[in-house]
């Protein structure tokens, strides 16, 4: 589904990745060090950074298509969003994912508010309809900007570190939401939880060096964790002392 | 119950506001076609209603627009230098004795135009240069060129007659008294197409007002259309400048003031700043009117007054957080 060629994106002319390519046929996680890319690499998937070489997604050149094409193509989630617009709703928030497939200067139809209504009880969250986005807890958060990325129905949906804010139960929620959506969609998860990780089971990329490995199994276990990552680990858990 | 006596109180001194004034005016005379109360009120009263309430809008909204294009509750085309740039063509076309009449707009409108337009584009080429993508830095760029442009307007001062920089001083201070309707028809205008700009561009502001990054992703071009009402706010509030001179701070406590009363999104907001915006500088005026008859109050006096201190309050409250 997606193509790399050759990609290349540096900042402050330091090369962040170095001429990687890749052929992501199904869903990855990505791994690595903080710093080492991950979130490079992310953003250049959905046209967030500039980077050199190609990208194609469904055989469609990234450069070619034009921003609604492109919301229409990839959705990302962050880890935290921080919104200017301190009274929005969550039902109107949710709503601006349909921007790519409104009608310029009109209203949003009815469909697109049927299909926010029906994404936002697939995530349980109805009741938060009318709150403001400002008042919500990260793990609410989190859960409405999944609602977002389901109702912009695009085929790729990149998560970046959708747990790193978020408690146990909540974590689990969403590393639940996220293997069910692997059905209808290919995700793309950054992430440090290896928890998470070993429990979405999908191939792995791991970051290192400006370069990207490309792992189709056998990365969870304490040998190779160790090996990629220089600490010791005993059943996928750090040993600290 | 507070939104009500606020909406009610700014109605009714808008209602009252073309009766006041230094001569009095009875309703008989108002309505005998030849008096001289006929006059004043349909060519000097009911203009500056027009002019003032149009003027209140173009600021009002202009204010809302610059602080969701920036995301910003400190933006507005004052604190960025936009009116002052308005205010330096404006003075230059002054100097220059150039009051004729160019394609049929006055040359001073075109010169304050100007000075809106470039202070734009020169804030856009800047800001590539930024080094931190905050909107704090490129508020400070838009102070720094603010007090350039005034020291730049003292040269114009300082070269200057008597006689023009009598003008030049009384324009600086921002007044809206106009004669006859051109200037009220023109802003009125302005005002219209402001509002409606805002209006067919409501879910563009909408996303662009949750976050910059997000509005990317959801497949808005932000430059783009960050340009276009940049440019049309810039219009409206250069014709504005060239004909009243520089009122400030409308556009920064107008804009709150519905947020905190309506705690709604954006495009909710439009009608009713605009509503406000124009109401409360009505009132305004109708104060500097009449607070001393013999001779009126510059509204850009009374404006500031007010406004200097809700700019400090601003600061200060965000500061806390």
């Amino acid at each position: 589904m997606i193509s790399i060629k050759n990609l290349s994106c540096s900042f402050s002319k330091k090369f962040i990745l170095k001429d990687i390519s890749l052929e992501l046929q199904s869903h990855v996680t990505v791994l690595g060090a903080n710093g080492s890319g991950k979130s490079t690499f992310a953003k250049a998937l959905c046209g967030l950074n500039k980077y050199e070489g190609e990208i194609y997604i469904a055989k469609q050149n990234l450069q070619n298509l034009s921003l609604a094409q492109r919301a229409k193509t990839i959705a990302y989630i962050p880890t935290k969003l921080e919104v200017y617009d301190k009274y929005i709703t969550v039902e109107e928030f949710v709503l601006l994912s349909r921007f790519a497939y409104k009608k310029s200067y009109l209203d949003y139809t009815q469909k697109d508010r049927d299909l926010v209504e029906k994404n936002l009880n697939f995530l349980a969250i109805t009741h938060l309809k009318h709150h403001t986005m400002e008042a919500l807890s990260s793990g609410e958060q989190q859960l409405v900007l999944i609602a977002s990325a389901l109702t912009q129905q695009s085929d790729v949906i990149i998560f970046d570190e959708p747990t790193a804010n978020l408690d146990p139960l909540n974590s689990k929620v969403i590393a639940q939401h996220i293997k069910t959506l692997k059905k209808q969609h290919q995700i793309i998860l950054i992430t440090h939880d290896l928890h998470l990780a070993h429990y979405i089971d999908s191939e792995v990329l791991f970051v290192k060096n400006s370069s990207i490995e490309h792992y189709k199994e056998g990365i969870f276990t304490d040998a190779m964790l160790q090996k990629l990552y220089g600490v010791k680990f005993t059943n996928l858990v750090v040993e600290y002392a | 119950m507070l939104k009500f006596i606020l909406w009610a109180l700014l109605f009714g001194v808008t209602l009252i506001s073309p009766f006041l004034g230094a001569v009095d005016l009875s309703f008989h005379s108002i309505l005998s076609p030849d008096s001289l109360g006929h006059q004043i009120f349909f060519d000097i009263r009911l203009p500056r209603l027009v002019f003032g309430f149009s003027a209140g809008v173009i600021l009002a909204l202009s204010g809302l627009l610059f602080q969701t294009l920036f995301r910003n509750a400190l933006m507005t085309p004052y604190t960025l230098g936009i009116s002052s740039g308005a205010v330096l063509g404006a003075g230059i076309a002054i100097k220059l004795g150039l009051g004729s009449i160019l394609f049929g707009i006055a040359t001073i409108s075109l010169f304050g135009f100007g000075g809106a337009i470039f202070t734009v584009f020169l804030l856009i080429y800047l800001e590539r240069f930024l080094k931190s993508s905050h909107s704090e830095s490129l508020l400070l760029l838009g102070i720094a060129l603010s007090l350039f442009y005034t020291s730049a307007l003292m040269i114009v001062f300082y070269m200057g007659s008597s006689i023009q920089n009598d003008m030049l001083i009384r324009f600086t201070m921002g007044s809206l008294s106009v004669i006859a309707w051109q200037h009220p028809v023109i802003l009125a205008i302005m005002a219209l197409f402001l509002l409606f700009s805002l209006y067919i561009y409501r879910y563009e502001l909408q996303i662009l007002a949750t976050s910059q990054t997000q509005a990317t992703l959801k497949g808005l071009n932000t430059k783009k259309i960050t340009l276009v009402l940049l440019v049309i706010s810039s219009l409206a509030i250069g014709v504005l400048v060239s004909i009243s001179g520089p009122i400030g701070f409308v556009g920064l406590v107008v804009p709150h003031i519905v947020t905190k009363l309506y705690p709604q999104t954006i495009n909710k907001r439009i009608f009713k700043t605009a509503l406000l915006g124009g109401l409360f500088l009505v009132a305004c005026d109708t104060l500097s009117r009449s607070l001393n008859t013999q001779s009126e109050l510059p509204i850009g006096i009374i404006t500031a007054l007010i406004g200097g201190p809700f700019f400090i309050y601003l600061i200060i409250s965000k500061g806390q957080k």
